[in-house]
């Protein structure tokens, strides 16, 4: 993808979703993209494709951004792009992985900087701390599976928003969107083995944010031992 | 796959239950592969395994399932407001 030209860097290519493409379709890379649909196709896969998924791309830019305008700039911006990039979408592969790529890119690109990140602790940094051997002998945080089913979504939701992002969204598309590993891997353009590791972390810093919620609010007298 | 797996992180041990687990971080990575359904029949067999005789390995399992299921069930999802998608609609009509 890094070969097309017209195709800003941020917007998925339809390479992403699909090995092998219909020669007849497939518009050559110098080839401005658009030429492959009729202005109707392109509002058909428009509306067909893309705003069925409009929901969850709220909820998702609403989980980065933490904040109702910033989502709201940030999914009218993306469809926006979506749009205007139509052509290198294919109909048929995964419109909505496409969708949230471009989505995360212009996260990263206008939104980040400005958005309000409550941590402000460098993803580096956690992931430098996480990869030390230190970490792998406390890896399994002490907490119970009791004490997680008396946690309510605004908790969960507050533990979640406390972490960097990086980690935040591996676990927004994972386990609320319900990505697979290799769908976060485009969506992320990174490999899977590092999906699983960033999520493993993840759901690590995750437990111990619960965990301290939790003995802060006195859940987890009843201690077991 | 999960309904020969356990049901409850407090059923009592059978005999020759382990305490300790000796490679916990590595029993965890495969739990979690598991819990999201990305571990192959391999690991799927080797956790089974875990499940009955790992005391440790039981109580992670049962943890991390319901941090997930905490997640896809009971956080609000925020639905786009029809505002927004009235706006996109307008928008991208004046596009071409």
């Amino acid at each position: 993808m890094a070969n097309i030209p017209e195709v800003m860097s941020d917007t998925p290519t339809r390479d992403d979703d699909q090995t092998q493409q219909p020669d007849s379709q497939q518009p050559a890379a110098e080839t401005p993209a658009r030429s492959s649909y009729t202005d109707q196709q392109k509002y058909q896969v428009f509306n067909k494709e893309f705003m069925p998924h409009i929901d969850s791309m709220y909820n998702f830019a609403f989980r980065l951004t933490m904040d109702e305008d910033d989502a709201n700039d940030l999914v009218q911006d993306t469809y926006l792009k979506a749009f205007r990039f139509i052509s290198s979408f294919e109909q048929g592969t995964n419109a909505k992985a496409w969708l949230f790529r471009i989505l995360k890119n212009s996260f990263i690109n206008d939104y980040r900087k400005k958005s309000k990140e409550p941590a402000k602790v460098d993803y580096q940094d956690v992931e430098t701390t996480y990869n030390s051997e230190d970490a792998e002998a406390e890896h399994t945080v002490d907490l119970r599976a009791e004490t997680v089913s008396d946690l309510i979504g605004d908790e969960v939701a507050t533990a979640l928003n406390s972490l960097p992002v990086d980690f935040r969204t591996v676990i927004i598309l994972c386990d609320i969107e319900g990505f697979t590993y290799e769908e976060m891997a485009k969506i992320l353009d990174i490999p899977i083995g590092t999906v699983r590791s960033r999520l493993h972390r993840a759901r690590n810093l995750l437990k111990e944010k619960l965990r301290d919620y939790a003995s802060s609010m006195g859940y987890d007298e009843e201690s077991d031992e | 796959m999960q309904t020969s797996l356990p049901s409850s992180s407090s059923s009592p041990d059978k005999p020759g239950m382990k305490h300790e687990c000796g490679h916990r971080a590595d029993c965890l990575k495969m739990i979690q592969l598991i819990v999201d359904g990305e571990a192959t029949e391999q690991q799927l067999a080797r956790l089974k395994d875990n499940l009955e005789t790992c005391r440790p390995c039981i109580e992670m399992y049962h943890l991390e399932r319901e941090v997930k299921e905490l997640l896809t069930k009971r956080m609000e999802k925020r639905c786009c407001p029809d505002q927004l998608i009235e706006t996109i609609k307008s928008k991208i009509l004046t596009f071409s």
